[in-house]
């Protein structure tokens, strides 16, 4: 009995739960706000892991998981592949995702962003205001991947880059 | 029967273990998942031991003793399931079907939000899905 | 065929390599016998194994047989074919002859008889005695050599070799081997051919009912065997291996259940690796493979040739598998063997075995994983033993000496479902462990040994049928449930209802249920036992409780030391367990501590509670034994933090008093306890309490306590960090006082003094329980804090205290803009204005500077301060607002100088109203120019120190000196306007309004000094009175006065001025600034008729009609002053009229005259003052002309020029003096020295 919830939804879960905790929880603390997300996004990545791991035999490498990160995983979760990867063969891989769905409804445009306005650092001007209410969204993706390779035995750090939009590639850097 | 099965973290603790037996001896089946893990790590660790089925979560049978039986499962997030049974003609397929069930319901369990990974399993629908699938382990072996 | 096997068995034991028959024509054996026989085994022989390749065999044991030889003559064909492999490989025929007619006639013929059948490989050996030296000799050697050759080699096999007796050729031996090889290589294949074809012939009807094993034992054996003698090990094993096969799927499955065997005398004693133990022919009989001695045979057999392979590692891993699936077979059997034969087995078995491989193992040579799986197995072996020890053990009466541990319960009995009455039988008494700590014991009964063992007793004492009866069923449902290899499950279930049935009471209450029967099973089972066991050590083991133990100890230690080499460590460390609680028993207690130490070390690690819950108490027990305090409290408290169902709340009580005793008791050497597990704290939910700077403050932490019961600390600190300044250093809180922790959730307050600004989180929990200090870095966020760090890592700690960067918390001020009177009441209005800060109970200290003073008498008023109301919403929220909108009053009174706040002022604004009064102690003046003014500003000021403490305990602290102006009500001018023919004086007084007030003149009144009189009465008409004077107004009053002639001797007399008076009201607002002045009664009740009287000195001089000197300032240079020019000043001095007599004759012609400069902003040439002669003609004058230097830039005043001893009336300036000069900055190239003015 698998249930299924629709793709608004979730979309919009996103949103308010990085206002929530820019704004409300965490206002103008944005580095703990960063954190609270990414750990929610750690644990739904964690358990994500579990249930897409099931029935498929164990990883004998680091590769062969974030390769089935990149297929699998992904495509549980946004019904389509990373489109990129690349490595150092030194533990940090990067996953480019030509067109990273949760982006895909944000504005740069900053009057939109009024989210992440914070008191403190009012002084920043409306692109930085947009980049950092863009990278507030990503910190839930890059804890989820987080979440799900740290729970396949590989301990790692992420961060998301968004230079060049709606393209979004994830670094992750395995911890050794 | 199926004296008792065990869910073991990726730390080798127990994060859930559960004996079916009348009599309250659950102890020596904690000593006995417990032991097994040692079985399970050789599998893992020692090149020469896993061979073909190198990296399939069914591990097997993992005791040849001359009284009972203990099989695991080792998911991809290294948490194992310990199965120990006094029947001593049990078909593999029917172990692995049983640890596939098992493995449904333990996902579901430790999906739950308030689930706290790597602490123990206290869902109580998790217990009785985990029995009724032990009981049906043993009607399938039957027929 | 059977018959056979005896003969078949002994051929094999004697013939044990190939056989190279020899045919000795020409008698030379025994001369070459010996060199011959040194080649002997052959090296490196290349033979071909079953499937035909080539292998190289290191050795290959041979023996020269002479064909004469008994042995090989008088045989039987048909047994040459069955025991072929003991026939010849070769037949090396050897000849020599010295002359070709004797070769030709005699040796030729011969040889050709000799090799004429052709089923044996054979080869000539030409043997010259012919000496070297000896060419005659030798040569002939060669041609019949030659000849030889010629007859009997064919191009494709070469059958002759020449041996020289003296000086053999060095490739001879070389030449022979390979020929004899050659030969035993062939005959090999030729058999081995053979019996392969017999062999499937068999095995093609090995269904049928015609089938014979037996043969096809034989066959498999003796083609096995041959392999053998070849040292093919390898084929040799598939033989054996095939042969099991066979047999476990021929003999075995056939349904007629055949003898089993295993009866004999010591067949108790596993013979699985001498396969010498038993003759065929006991193994056989009636062409019926027993199985208990056949398959030990086949094992034995493979396990030789194992080692032979030098494979001991595969010896024991089959070996463990043969015992386990040979010990369910034995189980099939149990009834028809002897009591317990299975037992017993086993354990000799796992015996045999680990000495045999371990005897034929060298370590270091395998490789690594292969040896680790090696000692796993021996591990195993042992373990296995052990297991089946423990079990005659516990028949033989020594179960209550068995640790019930799991390991122990779980390999004995793993039917933990006893009968109820079973268990009320088998219940030893639990002995009581450390704490008092009570537990259900484990089973550790054989139930099915039991049950049988009870059978026999049954019927050895011939008992009721019931019971000769029920040890079958009961056997069989123990094989059902413990070990049976292949059961249908329908038959299973049968067996298990059987079981319950069998097991329900009637018959099982004749047999095992009255408890003093227990020991009569023992009794039986030992005289059982005593029957089966042929082992005479194994008996003595178990004679004795102390053989027991050590036989025991030696197992588990043999089991615990080779998992340790292996990988299975915890198998290991769980077994040192065992060993742990004999050498507890025996008072090895470090032994003990140390084993124990490390079960619990690999329980605690990965957190297996139960397990640990169950060693630990005895640890803990050792530790108190040893007296080493520190490790017991340690365990104590893990104990304590166990998972709480685990243990009683009476036991868990119990650990918590040896804490506290040994906390109270004196230690010899305190070590810190980390209670972390126990004790845990966090700040309150919520935001951070919140401090300004300076403030001390009560902080407010939960504390979890694990302990069962309320437990008294006598002093915790709680140290906080401070988390963005690292460098801040770690501050302690310590509580004063000794603090009962309830079991679960407490809440300690601890005063906090002022701390840092910053924000901080809590750091560790240190305190002292008795002698013993704890500590515990453990937060909890809902409850008692677990290990695990997945959330904690998720929430940063989060901060419970911040405090406030140091910031202004109220304001002082002076509540007026403008001046206030002086020398009158006035209030001096303070605006205390807290700023988001309670001031609470503030206290303000007064103090008023010099020349003002408070009236201590009056009350202080104290009103709140309503501003504007939007900045007020703001300032305060609304709730303040609406408090704030009636206006609070209240009359204070001040005690020495300082004032309480009340509480409705403690968050609002307010006004405090000191009564004051300034003293002026000199009367004001009137002026007739601007010059003096400023000075009467000046003294106008007064300051008052004002000191706030507030705070929670006063201890902040706001200094504010206010400076507060006082002034008079009027500033007073005065000027002569018109003096009229009869010497009337106009003299106008001018009042300006000093004061932000409405001022009233009521009356105005001139008391005159002497030499003056009011032309009038001196009464100024009142009919303008009252005159009223708006702020910054001026208003003016004519006098008419004149000089009065009359009194002009009695001068001295009188007034030295005359003096203004004013009687005159003011009606102001104190808010602003001078006002109706507050006097000690009541205010404002008649406040309009407060008359006050304001007084004014104005000096008059009598107008000097005819000066006699006048004194004129000549112009200065027209290009400016320089600093540092010299520039003269020039007065001219003239007289205007003559002397009277009188000065006449006091001095003459003299003048003197003074010049007055600044110093600082002039240097002066010349001398100041002097005297100059001037006659006393009128209309005589002089200049006076001084030489000066002006120092500073800017405007200055210039020299002055006076003339001290003549009355100034007598001099009248013209023209006067400028007051100011100008002075330009000195030219850039002046080379002055200028001294530097301050």
């Amino acid at each position: 009995m698998v249930r299924e919830v629709s793709e608004s939804c979730v979309d919009s879960l996103l949103t308010e739960m990085v206002t929530s905790y820019c704004n409300r929880f965490y206002a103008n603390k944005p580095e703990l706000a960063a954190r609270r997300i990414e750990a929610i996004g750690y644990q739904v990545g964690h358990q994500l892991s579990e249930r897409y791991t099931m029935e498929r035999p164990r990883f004998s490498d680091h590769l062969e998981a974030i390769k089935f990160i990149c297929k699998d995983f992904w495509s549980e979760l946004f019904k389509k592949q990373i489109d990129n990867l690349k490595t150092n063969h030194r533990g940090t891989f990067v996953l480019q995702d030509n067109k990273f769905r949760w982006l895909a409804h944000m504005s740069i445009d900053p009057s939109v962003d009024n989210g992440n306005s914070v008191e403190d650092n009012s002084a920043i001007t409306a692109e930085n205001k947009a980049a950092q209410a863009m990278s507030m969204h990503l910190y839930f993706p890059c804890g989820i991947i987080r979440g799900a390779l740290s729970n396949l035995g590989i301990p790692c750090a992420v961060s998301a880059d968004i230079s060049n939009l709606p393209a979004c590639s994830f670094v992750v850097r395995i911890k050794a | 029967m199926i004296v008792c099965v065990a869910v073991v973290g990726h730390q080798n603790n127990p994060l859930y273990i559960q004996s079916f037996t009348e009599a309250d001896d659950a102890l020596k089946l904690h000593h006995i998942v417990h032991c097994s893990l040692d079985v399970v790590d050789e599998r893992v660790n020692n090149p020469k031991k896993s061979g073909p089925m190198l990296n399939e979560t069914f591990l097997g049978l993992l005791y040849p003793t001359d009284n009972y039986k203990v099989y695991g499962y080792l998911t991809n997030t290294k948490v194992k399931f310990i199965l120990v049974t006094t029947d001593l003609d049990v078909r593999d397929a029917d172990v692995r079907n049983f640890f596939r069930k098992f493995h449904t319901a333990y996902v579901d369990a430790v999906s739950n939000p308030f689930h706290v990974p790597g602490k123990k399993i206290t869902s109580r629908i998790f217990a009785e899905r985990v029995s009724t699938i032990v009981k049906s382990f043993g009607l399938n072996s039957a027929g | 065929m059977a018959n056979f096997l005896a003969q078949f068995q002994t051929i094999k034991n004697t013939s044990d390599r190939l056989v190279i028959a020899v045919e000795d024509v020409s008698d030379l054996w025994p001369t070459i016998k010996t060199a011959f026989e040194e080649r002997l085994p052959f090296k490196r022989a290349c033979l071909n194994n079953k499937t035909r390749n080539p292998v190289f065999v290191e050795t290959l044991p041979a023996e020269f047989i002479l064909t004469t030889d008994s042995r090989l003559r008088s045989r039987f064909p048909q047994e040459q074919l069955l025991f072929w492999f003991r026939e010849p490989y070769a037949t090396i025929v050897l000849v020599t002859c010295e002359d070709l007619d004797e070769f030709k006639t005699i040796l030729k013929p011969r040889l050709k008889l000799i090799v004429q059948n052709d089923d044996r490989e054979w080869f000539i050996v030409f043997v010259s005695k012919a000496h070297p030296n000896n060419d005659q000799a030798s040569k002939m050697a060669k041609k019949v050599y030659a000849k030889l050759e010629v007859d009997f080699s064919s191009k494709k096999r070469e059958r002759c070799c020449k041996f020289d007796m003296l000086c053999p050729e060095p490739n001879f031996w070389e030449d022979l081997e390979s020929k004899i090889t050659e030969c035993v290589r062939n005959t090999l294949d030729r058999r081995v051919q053979f019996y392969e074809d017999e062999i499937r012939k068999l095995s093609e009807q090995r269904l049928m009912p015609v089938w014979n094993f037996c043969n096809f034992f034989i066959l498999k054996e003796s083609l096995a065997f041959m392999f053998e003698m070849a040292n093919l090990h390898e084929d040799a094993l598939r033989e054996y291996d095939e042969l099991e096969l066979c047999y476990l799927e021929t003999v075995n499955m056939t349904g007629k259940q055949r003898d089993f065997g295993g009866v004999d005398q010591g067949d108790d004693q596993a013979a699985l690796v001498n396969p010498g133990n038993k003759a065929l022919t006991q193994i056989v009989q009636d062409d019926s493979f027993r199985e208990f001695e056949f398959r030990q045979y086949l094992f034995a057999c493979q396990s030789k040739l194992l080692f032979k392979l030098n494979r001991p590692v595969e010896v024991a891993s089959r070996g463990y598998l043969f015992i386990i699936s040979f010990s369910k077979s034995l189980a099939l059997h149990e009834s028809i063997l002897p009591f317990c034969t299975r037992e017993v087995w086993v354990i000799t078995a796992c015996l045999a075995l680990i000495d045999a491989t371990t005897s034929h193992y060298n370590e270091g040579l395998a490789a690594p994983e292969i040896e680790k799986e090696f000692y796993r197995l021996l591990g195993d072996l042992y373990s296995l033993a052990r297991v089946k020890f423990m079990r005659l053990a516990y028949l033989v009466g020594y179960g209550s000496d068995i640790e019930r541990s799991p390991v122990n319960s779980a390999s004995l009995s793993l039917l933990p479902w006893l009968i109820e009455k079973e268990k009320l039988i088998l219940q030893t008494t639990p002995r009581a462990k450390h704490f008092g700590i009570q537990r259900k014991p484990l089973p550790l009964e054989p139930t099915v040994l039991l049950r049988e063992a009870n059978r026999r007793r049954a019927s050895l004492s011939a008992g009721n049928m019931f019971e000769m009866l029920d040890g079958r069923p009961g056997t069989i449902d123990g094989s059902g449930l413990d070990a049976s290899p292949r059961m249908s499950p329908s038959q299973k279930v049968r067996a298990s209802s059987m079981s319950r049935t069998n097991s329900s009471p009637g018959n099982f209450d004749s047999s095992v249920d009255r408890p003093m029967r227990l020991a009569e099973i023992y009794i039986a089972s030992e005289h059982a036992l005593k029957q089966t066991i042929s082992n005479t050590e194994l008996l003595k083991s178990l004679s004795s409780l102390e053989e027991f133990e050590q036989k025991y100890l030696e197992l588990t230690k043999g089991a615990a030391d080779n998992y340790h080499r292996s990988w299975w460590k915890r198998h290991g460390v769980v077994l040192d367990g065992e060993i742990a609680a004999v050498s507890f028993k025996h008072a090895h207690f470090d032994q003990a501590a140390k084993s124990y130490e490390k079960v619990c070390a690999l329980y605690a690690a990965e957190g297996w509670q139960d397990l640990l819950a169950e060693v630990l108490p005895n640890l803990a027990e050792c530790q108190k034994i040893l007296n080493d305090q520190a490790g017991y409290l340690l365990s104590c408290v893990r104990l304590l933090s166990l998972d709480g169902r685990l243990f009683s709340t009476k036991e868990r009580e119990a650990f918590q008093s040896e804490v506290v005793r040994l906390a109270h008791s004196e230690m010899k050497d305190p070590v810190p306890l980390d209670v972390s597990s126990l004790i845990t704290f966090s700040g309150n939910p919520g935001p951070p309490l919140e401090l300004c700077d300076g403030d001390p403050g009560t902080l407010c932490v939960t504390i979890w306590s694990g302990f069962p019961d309320d437990i008294t600390l006598d002093s915790i600190s709680l140290t906080l960090m401070a988390t963005y300044n690292a460098d801040e250093g770690i501050k302690a809180l310590k509580s004063s006082s000794a603090i009962v922790l309830h079991p679960g959730r407490n809440t300690i307050t601890l005063d906090l003094p002022p701390q840092k600004p910053g924000s901080y989180v809590l750091g560790v929990l240190t305190g002292q329980i008795g002698q013993l200090r704890f500590r515990s870095h453990s937060f909890s966020k809902v409850g008692p804090a677990d290990s695990d760090d997945f959330m904690s890592y998720e929430k940063p700690a989060k901060p419970i205290l911040k405090i406030f960067k140091p910031r202004a918390l109220v304001d002082l001020d002076a509540a007026f803009s403008s001046a206030l009177l002086i020398n009158e009441h006035q209030w001096l209005g303070i605006l205390v204005r807290p700023i988001n800060y309670s001031l609470k109970a503030a206290i303000l200290h007064i103090d008023t500077g010099p020349g003002l003073e408070i009236e201590d008498s009056h009350v202080i008023e104290m009103e709140s301060y309503a501003q504007n109301e939007d900045d007020q919403a703001q300032a305060d929220g609304a709730k303040k607002g609406s408090l704030n909108s009636e206006k609070k009053f209240e009359c204070l009174s001040l005690k020495d100088r300082k004032i309480e706040f009340p509480d409705w002022a403690s968050d609002i604004p307010s006004i405090l109203w000191v009564p004051i009064r300034a003293i002026g102690d000199e009367i004001s003046r009137s002026s007739s120019s601007a010059a003096t003014r400023r000075q009467s500003i000046v003294d106008g000021m007064r300051t008052v120190a004002l000191k706030l403490e507030f705070g929670v305990s006063h201890n902040q602290i706001f200094e504010r000196t206010l400076a507060v102006h006082f002034t008079d009500p009027f500033y007073v001018m005065t000027r002569v306007t018109d003096k009229c023919h009869d010497g009337t004086l106009l003299l106008q007084v001018t009042l300006h309004s000093e004061v932000k007030a409405t001022l009233t003149i009521y009356d105005a009144w001139l008391d005159l000094q002497d030499g003056f009189v009011h032309t009038d009465g001196g009464i100024p008409t009142s009919s303008f009175f009252p005159l009223v004077i708006s702020p910054s107004s001026k208003a003016g009053i004519l006098f008419s006065i004149c000089l009065d002639k009359a009194n002009v001797e009695e001068a001295n007399r009188g007034l030295p001025e005359s003096i203004l008076n004013i009687k005159y009201g003011i009606s102001g607002d104190r808010t602003i600034g001078a006002h109706q002045p507050a006097l000690n009664q009541s205010i404002g009740a008649h406040s309009a008729s407060q008359d006050l009287i304001f007084r004014s000195a104005i000096t008059l001089q009598r107008p000097v009609l005819d000066p006699c000197l006048a004194v004129g300032f000549l112009p200065l240079p027209s290009n400016g002053l320089r600093v540092g020019q010299l520039i003269t000043m020039k007065w001219r001095v003239e007289r205007l009229k003559d002397l009277d007599e009188i000065e006449v004759s006091k001095h003459n012609d003299e003048v003197m005259y003074e010049v007055n400069a600044n110093s600082e902003s002039w240097m002066i040439a010349g001398r100041k003052r002097g005297h100059v002669s001037l006659s006393t003609k009128q209309g005589s004058r002089i200049v006076i002309s001084i030489l000066c230097m002006p120092l500073v830039a800017g405007y200055v005043r210039p020299p002055q020029l006076g003339l001290p001893d003549i009355d100034e009336t007598n001099i009248s300036c013209k023209p006067a003096g400028p007051h100011l000069v100008c002075v330009l900055p000195p030219a850039l190239s002046s080379s002055f020295c200028i001294p530097v003015s301050s």
